[in-house]
């Protein structure tokens, strides 16, 4: 288990929020995870962007976080692409089915586009 | 201790229609190329080594009942569900030796239909000297057992069974005694409540009996309270009916888990073997298998400790524990 928290990269591309997580989701960063994509999906943006290429791996404690955040953007009209997963974090998406609940982009620029 | 799956399927017995054994038997043949076998234990051989469990056999379409067994004293059994059938009859063959009282002991995870339809067809409920004990965290588990053989739903009346039968009504925070093991159980997230068992043995081997368990995504402390509970466990048999995202989308709230979930509490549990149980009843043997394969599949991706044994249960399928 990680004692570092997550670093967090955030940017506004026409209108479209893009977040990036970079670190660990373990026991120590699960709530901020979850915390920080809630409050992003609350903004009431149009879309946003979660940028997976600087999370290795997540188990259900992401990928509740996830769940929780698609909810919230849900209540504000904010839908949730996610982009740029490695290949470890596309399987894991795959295999949880999460690839169902959200549209996956291969590239920002791709999640970008309607 | 030996853990024997009599029954693994969640919610609804299913049978498999002449079509889905047909196909079975073209794949086999299909994947024996055209060999020859000299004689039945060959081509058995074959079955077993050679073909993929969902082509050369089955899952099975019985609902939950699991046998615990240390090879003495009475016999220990989770839920009556339609898999009670083939163990009542099994367990006669097996005390007609004399080595074992007529004793049968079973713990309920809950009382839903599926986990109860085999007890009216449990032969040794019609037997005299025998002796059943249910042992349930409800108080309500002798109203349910009575209620499904009133006549509207059954010719043969609770009152008209043999056994002598006794319900016990359990408390969790606390261990029982019962025979050669010793048995806690836990409150779990389940309509009309559901309960989890943890069975020791003389020789400190643990197993957890834990279906028809949901955990919520916005209630982490049950997670918490379950991995304190299979902690360190030889073998936990778990809930995986549904996909994580299936149990948390249009499924939330049906009072069931996901492979997923199962992998990362035995992960953080420091358990040693997972069984995958309460089969979706709407999936084929392929997609059962599938759901196994990506289940090891999801274990070593985000294994950071020991290795995880994951199997999958199946009517039969026998696990030394």
């Amino acid at each position: 288990m990680s004692d570092e928290g997550l670093e967090w990269r955030s940017e506004d591309r026409a209108g479209v929020i893009v977040v990036a997580p970079i670190g660990r989701v373990d026991e120590s960063t699960a709530d901020d995870f979850k915390e920080h994509l809630v409050a992003a999906a609350s903004n009431g943006v149009k879309t946003l962007v979660i940028d997976l290429s600087g999370i290795a791996y997540m188990s259900s404690r992401g990928l509740r976080g996830l769940t929780l955040a698609q909810r919230a953007g849900s209540t504000a009209g904010t839908t949730i692409v996610l982009a740029q997963p490695n290949e470890t974090m596309r399987e894991i998406l795959a295999i949880s089915r999460y690839d169902m609940l959200f549209r996956v982009a291969d590239t920002v620029e791709d999640a970008l586009e309607e | 201790m030996q853990i024997r799956f009599w029954g693994t399927r969640g919610s609804l017995p299913v049978a498999p229609q002449a079509e889905t054994i047909a196909d079975k038997v073209a794949d086999a043949l299909v994947a024996a190329e055209g060999r020859s076998f000299a004689d039945k234990s060959a081509a058995r051989a074959f079955v077993d080594t050679d073909l993929a469990f969902a082509v050369g056999q089955t899952y099975g379409g019985a609902t939950s009942c699991v046998e615990i067994d240390v090879g003495e004293g009475a016999f220990v059994i989770c839920d009556m569900g339609s898999g009670v059938r083939e163990l009542g009859l099994d367990t006669i063959r097996r005390f007609s030796d004399g080595s074992r009282p007529k004793e049968w002991h079973f713990f309920m995870s809950h009382l839903h239909w599926d986990h109860i339809m085999g007890f009216p067809f449990f032969v040794p409920a019609f037997m005299d000297g025998a002796k059943i004990v249910i042992h349930a965290g409800h108080s309500d588990a002798e109203k349910a057992l009575r209620r499904q053989q009133e006549e509207i739903s059954f010719p043969v009346p609770f009152d008209w069974l043999k056994a002598d039968i006794e319900f016990r009504t359990l408390e969790t925070g606390r261990e029982y005694e019962i025979g050669a093991v010793s048995v806690a159980l836990v409150e779990q997230d389940h309509s009309h409540d559901s309960y989890g068992y943890r069975f020791r043995d003389a020789q400190g081997k643990v197993a957890v009996y834990s279906t028809d368990a949901e955990y919520k995504v916005d209630r982490s402390e049950t997670l918490s309270a379950m991995t304190s509970f299979i902690k360190g466990a030889d073998l936990v048999v778990c809930d995986t009916m549904y996909s994580l995202a299936d149990s948390v989308s249009m499924k939330e709230d049906w009072g069931h888990s996901s492979n997923i979930v199962a992998v990362d509490l035995c992960h953080e549990a420091g358990a040693k073997r997972l069984a995958l149980f309460h089969h979706e009843p709407t999936y084929s043997d392929a997609d059962i298998q599938r759901m196994h394969e990506e289940t090891i599949r999801y274990e070593e991706l985000t294994r950071e400790d020991a290795p995880l044994e994951v199997v999958c249960a199946y009517d039969g399928l026998c696990v030394d524990v």
